[in-house]
């Protein structure tokens, strides 16, 4: 009758909405007003208690939607999917996101005091949890084979997944390279630029002509290759880039050493 | 079965997935995280819980350090300010031993416990959550780093002489982390809560419930009803601090920080991490005597009782006039009542003894000496908080106040020791040595007792409210004893978190069952 999802936020709305009460009338709330949301006397505290409401607000419009559409009933599942018996209990697959989602929240906890940059990154972070964890645990719920389940995640989530990240690593590397190239000195950034693409060039080489190399070989260096790339990156923009010295006819020359504010020279 | 062992096998095997005849490429598939991994993608509750309960006695042993520097800043041998380096300094670690022996030791501890036992106790695979379990314990750890670190960097819960630039900064990152690991906690509450109510087995009623588990559900509702007034009392704190005059409440500077929160712990609220102690000592005298309560519906109704007498968001008296609220019939009655459910529950437990195998081996079990050890320090803070309620005695705004602190919480960490023997194949962990478990409970149960006498008699000997007991010049013996006290618990918070450490090893099922 009543979903496991629908109980879960329903409970945390009696929570909020107790807690909002006790608030109320422990801030200064009087006569109904902590109970008929100010309507008929005072609420106490505003912020508090405005908080608490709305949470106990989201929590009743979560838990009406989850039964509406009764998510998490076994029985509901089986019907639809034609199944004989309703599975009693159903696996739940091994995810990072609920890690994930913590050190986003963790990050916007820190970033709202020390760097709006981080808060945005761990707000990026939790709401890119929030999405791939509903979808693990749509997934996990779809059918009674994990495999199965997983194949349907995928079919999903890659489309979006492959070419989201694609595009963060290209971002990385070139952040991460050009950050590199502008710190070296001219003949250290061609140098580093040679090496890196031979490198490439002949890795990609190797692993076309030997497709038996191991999976985990080839990860394993990927890895290696990427945080050597990313710390390079980091370090170079600590230091700054190197002195450019720009002269009248627009054409300009750099001494090779690097500065510690990144500025051009003029 | 060993630690590392993958969840996903526990989870195939409790639905039957994991057959013989599974394809192949289902293993593929679902491929078992690498050991590494598995803390952070595990969706196996028992996992989550061993996490839980390893950091929260690792931050046991660092917190209790604290208290022994902050006892020895009472011993008149190195002026307070002098041993942290400033008044401020010494505030912020007075309130950082409050909270984090709350929020970071006792709550977590038990809670961890609760993940890996109440699943099996109730006849369910794995807990209602298993993600939400896992984002608990990463999401209080988080906080937790940010709450010691921001401490140690100027923050915490106020400050005596004004807050400067720099100390706004930390005190806002005290706050977002307090906040933090109010929510994880709550996270793991819910999870506990609606393992026990939705995926009990079929016939199980509520009254019927194990102790333990029973006693988890009130806590977790207790924990709901106390902890989110908490995190709106932050919210505000932090508005006053952060945010335009205009929006104000009260006061962010000053000791006025500490002021909205301190009730939280001071009872009544203090008691809410004690609920679980109590499911923790029925079972553990039940197991080592071989005994069933003949009315365990009364034990029902004991733990359920007990829980409704913590909750304490109303008792706040930052926005009451203190004398209007402590002297309030409401709060005394609050304060003697909740003698009422630990005597009854000491009663169920002799019955238990009584109906049992009263054996010399029974008796002297670690479990039957560490519950009624924690029994006894759970009752004694309940009877100084009675105490501390009587208005006459004066003893409001004394030690007294942290003699009711350390008998909870102190009892707490002994219950912790006792589940962590008699849980210990729930846990998947090795049996915890019972020389270790004993010798844990010896230096817990003596440190708690000085704590709680010496704190008690203090309280009795000041002449005016002294809640940082820093100007009690007529009792520097007492205050010796309080010294000697927090290094016995600090011992024995030491003592408990290697034993559960050497524990952390892979054992075979039928090895880690201690009886």
């Amino acid at each position: 009758m009543f979903t496991t999802g629908f109980k879960f936020f329903f409970g945390l709305f009696a929570a909020f909405c107790a807690a909002a009460l006790v608030y109320g009338y422990t801030t200064g709330g009087n006569h109904v007003g902590p109970l008929s949301l100010g309507w008929k006397g005072g609420v106490g505290d505003h912020i508090g208690y405005g908080v608490l409401v709305g949470l106990a607000g989201v929590s009743l419009t979560i838990s009406l939607v989850l039964v509406s559409f009764r998510d998490a009933d076994a029985a509901a599942q089986a019907h639809l999917q034609n199944l004989a018996e309703v599975p009693t209990d159903q696996p739940v697959s091994a995810s990072f996101w609920p890690v994930a989602a913590s050190f986003g929240a963790g990050a916007a906890a820190v970033g709202s005091v020390l760097h709006p940059m981080v808060f945005v990154l761990g707000l990026a972070v939790i709401v890119l949890s929030t999405v791939e964890w509903t979808m693990d645990a749509w997934a996990d719920r779809a059918t009674g084979d994990a495999a199965v389940n997983r194949e349907l995640r995928n079919r999903i989530m890659a489309p979006i997944e492959i070419p989201v990240i694609g595009a963060l690593a290209v971002g990385v590397v070139v952040l991460a390279a050009s950050r590199i190239l502008l710190t070296v000195s001219q003949l250290a950034a061609v140098t580093v630029a040679g090496v890196v693409s031979a490198l490439i060039l002949g890795g990609a080489w190797v692993y076309a002509s030997r497709p038996g190399l191991g999976r985990r070989l080839v990860r394993v260096l990927g890895a290696v290759g990427a945080l050597l790339l990313l710390m390079g990156g980091v370090l170079a923009a600590v230091a700054g880039e190197r002195d450019f010295h720009h002269h009248t006819d627009d054409t300009h020359e750099e001494s090779g050493e690097p500065t510690s504010n990144g500025e051009h020279g003029g | 079965m060993t630690l590392t062992e993958p969840a996903i096998a526990d989870s195939e095997a409790a639905s039957g997935a994991g057959d013989a005849t599974a394809p192949e490429s289902s293993d593929e598939a679902v491929a078992a995280p690498s050991t590494l991994a598995q803390p952070f993608v595990t969706s196996d509750a028992s996992a989550v819980g061993r996490l839980f309960v390893l950091a929260s006695l690792l931050l046991a042993l660092g917190t209790s350090v604290v208290g022994v520097l902050l006892s020895l800043g009472r011993t008149e041998a190195v002026a307070p300010w002098d041993l942290f380096g400033g008044f401020n300094a010494y505030f912020r670690m007075w309130t950082l031993y409050r909270m984090s022996f709350m929020l970071l030791v006792v709550m977590p501890l038990l809670l961890g416990v609760a993940l890996a036992v109440v699943p099996s106790q109730v006849g369910a695979g794995n807990v209602a959550f298993p993600r939400a379990a896992l984002a608990s314990f990463w999401s209080w750890l988080i906080g937790a780093v940010i709450i010691v670190v921001s401490v140690f960097a100027g923050g915490g819960w106020g400050a005596i002489d004004g807050v400067t630039g720099n100390e706004s900064d930390a005190m806002a990152l005290t706050l977002l982390g307090t906040g933090m690991v109010m929510v994880a906690l709550l996270l793991g509450a819910v999870t506990v809560a609606t393992t026990v109510i939705s995926l009990r087995q079929t016939g199980m009623s509520l009254l019927y419930v194990p102790p333990f588990s029973w006693s988890m559900l009130v806590a977790a509702a207790v924990w709901l009803f106390t902890l989110p007034v908490a995190v709106a009392n932050l919210v505000v704190i932090y508005a006053d601090l952060r945010g335009r005059p205009a929006i104000a409440f009260g006061r962010a500077e000053s000791p006025d920080i500490w002021l909205q929160l301190d009730w939280l712990v001071e009872q009544p609220a203090v008691y809410i991490m004690a609920v679980p102690v109590l499911g923790v000592a029925v079972e553990a005298v039940g197991a080592a005597v071989g005994a069933r309560s003949s009315r365990p519906e009364a034990i029902t109704v004991i733990v359920g009782l007990f829980g409704l007498l913590a909750v304490g968001g109303w008792s706040q008296d930052y926005f009451t006039a203190p004398q209007d609220l402590r002297d309030g019939l409401v709060y005394v009655a609050f304060g003697l009542a909740a003698v009422l459910p630990l005597v009854a529950l000491a009663g169920g437990a002799a019955e238990l003894v009584l109906r049992g195998a009263k054996t010399p081996d029974r008796l002297l079990d670690v479990r039957m000496v560490g519950a009624g050890a924690a029994l006894k320090l759970l009752g004694a803070a309940a009877l100084v908080g009675a105490l501390r309620v009587i208005e006459p005695l004066d003893l409001l705004e004394t030690t007294a106040t942290w003699a009711v602190f350390h008998g909870v919480v102190v009892a707490g960490l002994i219950a912790s020791v006792v589940a962590l023997r008699n849980w210990s194949q729930e846990l998947r962990i090795g049996p915890l040595s019972a020389v270790v478990g004993r010798g844990a409970i010896a230096l817990l149960a003596a440190g708690g007792g000085l704590l709680v006498l010496s704190d008690l008699v203090s309280g009795f000997l000041a002449d005016a409210p002294d809640l940082m007991a820093l100007s009690l010049d007529g009792s520097a013996v007492l205050n010796v004893v309080v010294f000697v006290g927090s290094i016995l618990v600090a011992a024995g918070a030491a003592a408990a978190a290697l034993g559960a450490v050497s524990a952390l090893r892979p054992v075979p099922v039928a090895e880690s069952d201690p009886a």
